[in-house]
């Protein structure tokens, strides 16, 4: 599948005005960092709240950061992709991009039993409140697969083909 | 002196092994996650948003934030003496070490306003609401905001310069 996306994006307009313009690729790096703090850094209090930490948080007040990583997630995906549409030969064989690409896959899936099984139970929960275990369960699979996010997708430069 | 640094054993291990460099390079993102991903949180409730969330309960996570900060203290000193030459005559790494200094120096100065309104809360008994931040802490949470922008933005460009 990302062998045909990659073949579409080749000297596709998009493609050709990624590359002849230099100073775009550091920008929507830029924007890419930004990003992953805003996700992570939202989703890192999210989850270790619903996980039984800081129980200061008011667990349903928590919430209130999810706009901020869907925010976040959205510059990454917009960024992301442009990546990909710049560079589609280096990325679709790339086995830390491949990898990358599996976490998030597994990561929304993670985040779909949240809205699921756990979401509804955060009404309940007061401040100072530990968690049910699948709670804690789900928010480590997030924090994990979020980190096995950042970590293949930083070693991209330096993984071979897959 | 920068020059001899780069020849020290730990400089030769971190410049020649094939896993080392991308391995630090792994554990300085997952740091710049905790550390820029805590205190922007901080900073953005300080400044307003998420109102129902108590501000005083960012003191934890900022602990965290801390522990993330040595993680990319250690593994940043490290990449650092490999091409220690080239990083001190690199205008954007200069740069993003200051901004760094100034956002931890400006941590300390919040973490300290938030112990405070955390006993001056338990002392009143009242519930925290967000009037009660100050101006002048609001004022430092726009900085600290400046400074990890700027510190990410310089770090991107240090590659281009």
């Amino acid at each position: 599948m990302l062998d045909a996306l990659a073949r579409a994006a080749l000297d596709s307009p998009l493609n050709q005005w990624i590359q002849a313009t230099y100073w775009l690729w550091p920008i929507l790096e830029i924007i890419h960092f930004v990003g992953l703090t805003l996700l992570l850094g939202g989703l890192l209090i999210i989850d270790l709240r619903i996980a039984g930490h800081f129980r200061r948080l008011n667990p349903l007040a928590i919430h209130g950061l999810l706009p901020l990583v869907l925010a976040g997630f959205s510059l990454n995906l917009v960024t992301g992709v442009l990546f990909f549409i710049g560079d589609p030969m280096r990325y679709s064989i790339n086995i830390g991009f491949q990898v990358k690409m599996g976490l998030i896959f597994l990561a929304g899936l993670n985040a779909l039993l949240y809205y699921w099984k756990v979401a509804p139970l955060v009404p309940r929960l007061a401040a100072g409140d530990g968690s049910p275990m699948l709670a804690r369960l789900v928010a480590y699979a997030s924090l994990a697969l979020w980190a096995g996010v950042l970590l293949s997708g930083r070693l991209i430069p330096y993984v071979g083909t897959g | 002196m920068f020059a001899w640094l780069e020849t020290t054993p730990i400089a030769m291990w971190v410049g020649l092994s094939l896993w080392a460099y991308p391995m630090l390079l792994a554990a300085h993102i997952v740091g710049l996650a905790i550390v820029v991903g805590i205190f922007a949180m901080r900073d953005l409730r300080l400044l307003g948003l998420f109102p129902a969330l108590d501000p005083a309960a960012f003191l934890a996570p900022g602990r965290l934030a801390w522990i993330g900060f040595i993680v990319n203290a250690v593994s940043g000193i490290l990449l650092f003496t490999s091409q220690a030459v080239t990083f001190v005559n690199n205008t954007p790494f200069l740069i993003k070490i200051m901004a760094i200094l100034t956002g931890m120096a400006l941590a300390g100065v919040i973490q300290s306003r938030l112990r405070r309104l955390v006993t001056a809360v338990s002392n009143s008994g009242n519930v925290l609401v967000p009037a009660q931040i100050e101006g002048t802490t609001r004022a430092v949470a726009a900085a600290s905001l400046g400074c990890w922008l700027t510190a990410i933005i310089a770090g991107r460009l240090i590659a281009y310069f």
